[in-house]
């Protein structure tokens, strides 16, 4: 088994607020990583540090054996490093079918975008719908699908998501869950970040706990105990 | 009467054209960077004087000096374009001001080179008057100016929506992290739109030579002009940008026909004032930026 991603003592943050204290993963190709934590732990802080959205002050990033060192956003993408964002951040005022065709953008998915779109449209029939409205327009869990259509139009090898099930509806949390284990099932790598720990473990290959920008607990997604799980989530700091 | 009217709707419509050429560069740049360049108008001059230097020096035809001019607007946008990148705090009103020296540079520098005269093309061709259905009289460089103009803003149009380059650049004024997620180099995205907007102003300066009169104090007035026909549009909307330039236009030939030309200026302002009162956002505001 190979490992797609592997972060060594990671260490980001805004400014002079530190975020990531030495935070080391891996996470296997082909498999779900699943990252639970609760509010402020450094999840999203994590991909967006991997992404290169915000500056590295310590460790280290491995994309399939690649240093990411100095690397930006948009080289990583071009290599299939790809973060789908929560909902909020869809292109609001462009149309549907421009927001798929940005995720076309690195010049490896051009030439797919076609078959790519009809994926996407096959998997979010939705989206077909609505392809000529402007996104800014869409309902919370329509914006996450498009935001998950989007990412998969860029061809990811390595496929971080972030908190896709936030502020949705239960029926539409389903709907984007039973697309995860799609994707899953697919042998896409998956990094998933989460709250809702429950429905995420059920589709976990292998998960970690973070908590207040460190991860406190690693097993595979079998092995897990919910309820020791839940202990450490909600534990304060110092028993940690 | 009615003659007149059409005569000073046609007249109006020819200017529009034109402004609309100078708005939709600095309405470019906005979208693309949030940066108002308060010297566009001063990137236009330029090109109107390097037009005139070309025919007056060489004997050149002032359109054979557009690759020239286009050359020379275009290594000074990107000038402009390096300086402004090196802002780290507060872009919004430190650009203001870095651009608005610039522009008095440009301005003053143009002075030092050719003198306060003013100048206007030598070739008779330009001035010669063209009738349109037996009523309707323009010269030859407004109607130049006016369908290259359209053309040049329907392809900067066709190019915003349809390419890759063009989707990227409303994609970074949209949201400008989930751009580059989506592998757009922002800085790249932005050149092109400086470049872009370098195309239209040296398109712009051409025409105005060709088809007014030109003097260094000239720069200023285009920017201020550009910059109300971009707010009016509500900042960033290209088709707002050629319907408020057109309005502009129209208000300002109506009067000079109707009232003053000493007027002009004035009923442009006040067109300006009341579409403000009615709808603080502009035209098409409220949409953000070059996204439809």
């Amino acid at each position: 088994m190979t490992t797609a991603l592997d972060v060594q003592s990671l260490r980001a943050g805004y400014g002079a607020i530190n975020v990531l204290w030495d935070v080391s993963l891996t996470a296997p190709t082909g498999k779900t990583t699943v990252i639970v934590g609760p509010n402020g732990a450094g999840k999203t802080t994590l991909l967006r540090a991997i992404m290169g959205l915000i500056p590295i002050t310590g460790g280290d990033v491995r994309v399939n054996g690649r240093s990411l060192t100095g690397a930006r956003t948009w080289d990583s993408v071009a290599d299939g490093l790809v973060m789908i964002p929560e909902g909020r951040m869809i292109f609001p005022d462009m149309s549907v079918d421009d927001n798929l065709m940005m995720g076309a953008f690195p010049r490896a998915c051009r030439a797919g975008w076609k078959r790519n779109k009809a994926m996407v449209f096959d998997l979010f029939p939705r989206l077909a719908e609505r392809r000529d409205q402007i996104a800014g327009t869409l309902s919370g869990g329509e914006a996450q699908m498009l935001a998950i259509g989007r990412g998969l139009m860029e061809q990811p090898r390595v496929c971080l998501i972030d908190e896709p099930s936030l502020g949705l509806a239960p029926v539409v949390v389903d709907e984007i869950f039973r697309i995860l284990a799609k994707l899953r099932a697919e042998g896409l790598t998956i990094v998933l970040v989460e709250q809702n720990t429950s429905r995420a473990l059920k589709i976990a290959d292998h998960v970690h706990l973070m908590r207040s920008g460190r991860v406190v607990l690693s097993e595979p997604g079998e092995a897990v105990d919910l309820e020791r799980l839940h202990a450490l989530y909600f534990a304060h700091d110092d028993a940690a | 009467m009615i003659e007149l009217t059409l005569q000073a709707l046609f007249s109006g419509l020819l200017a529009g054209g034109y402004y609309a050429t100078v708005a939709v560069g600095l309405a470019l740049v906005f979208g693309t960077m949030r940066i108002i360049n308060l010297a566009h108008g001063e990137l236009v001059l330029l090109s109107a004087y390097i037009a005139y230097a070309a025919e007056s020096r060489y004997g050149l035809n002032p359109v054979m000096a557009i690759p020239l001019a286009l050359l020379v607007v275009g290594t000074v946008s990107m000038i402009v374009y390096a300086l402004l990148s090196r802002i780290r705090q507060d872009r919004e009103i430190n650009s203001l001001i870095l651009t608005f020296g610039i522009g008095i540079i440009m301005t003053n520098g143009i002075l030092t080179i050719w003198a306060a005269d003013i100048h206007s093309t030598t070739n008779p061709w330009f001035q010669d008057s063209l009738v349109i259905a037996d009523t309707l009289f323009a010269m030859n460089a407004e109607i130049v100016a006016f369908v290259g103009g359209l053309a040049l803003m329907a392809a900067v149009y066709w190019w915003l929506n349809h390419s890759w380059q063009g989707r990227a650049v409303r994609a970074l004024s949209s949201n400008r992290n989930a751009a580059t997620l989506m592998g757009v180099n922002p800085r790249q995205t932005e050149i092109l739109s400086f470049l872009i907007a370098a195309l239209l102003a040296t398109f712009a300066g051409v025409a105005i030579y060709t088809g007014k009169t030109v003097f260094p104090a000239l720069g200023h007035v285009l920017t201020v002009k550009a910059f109300i026909i971009t707010v009016l549009a509500g900042m960033g909307s290209i088709h707002g940008v050629l319907i408020g330039a057109v309005m502009i236009g129209i208000i300002e030939s109506l009067t000079v026909t109707y009232l003053s030309a000493s007027l002009q200026e004035l009923a442009g302002m006040l067109l300006f004032l009341v579409v403000l009162f009615v709808s603080p956002s502009g035209l098409f505001g409220g949409r953000r930026a070059l996204a439809r």
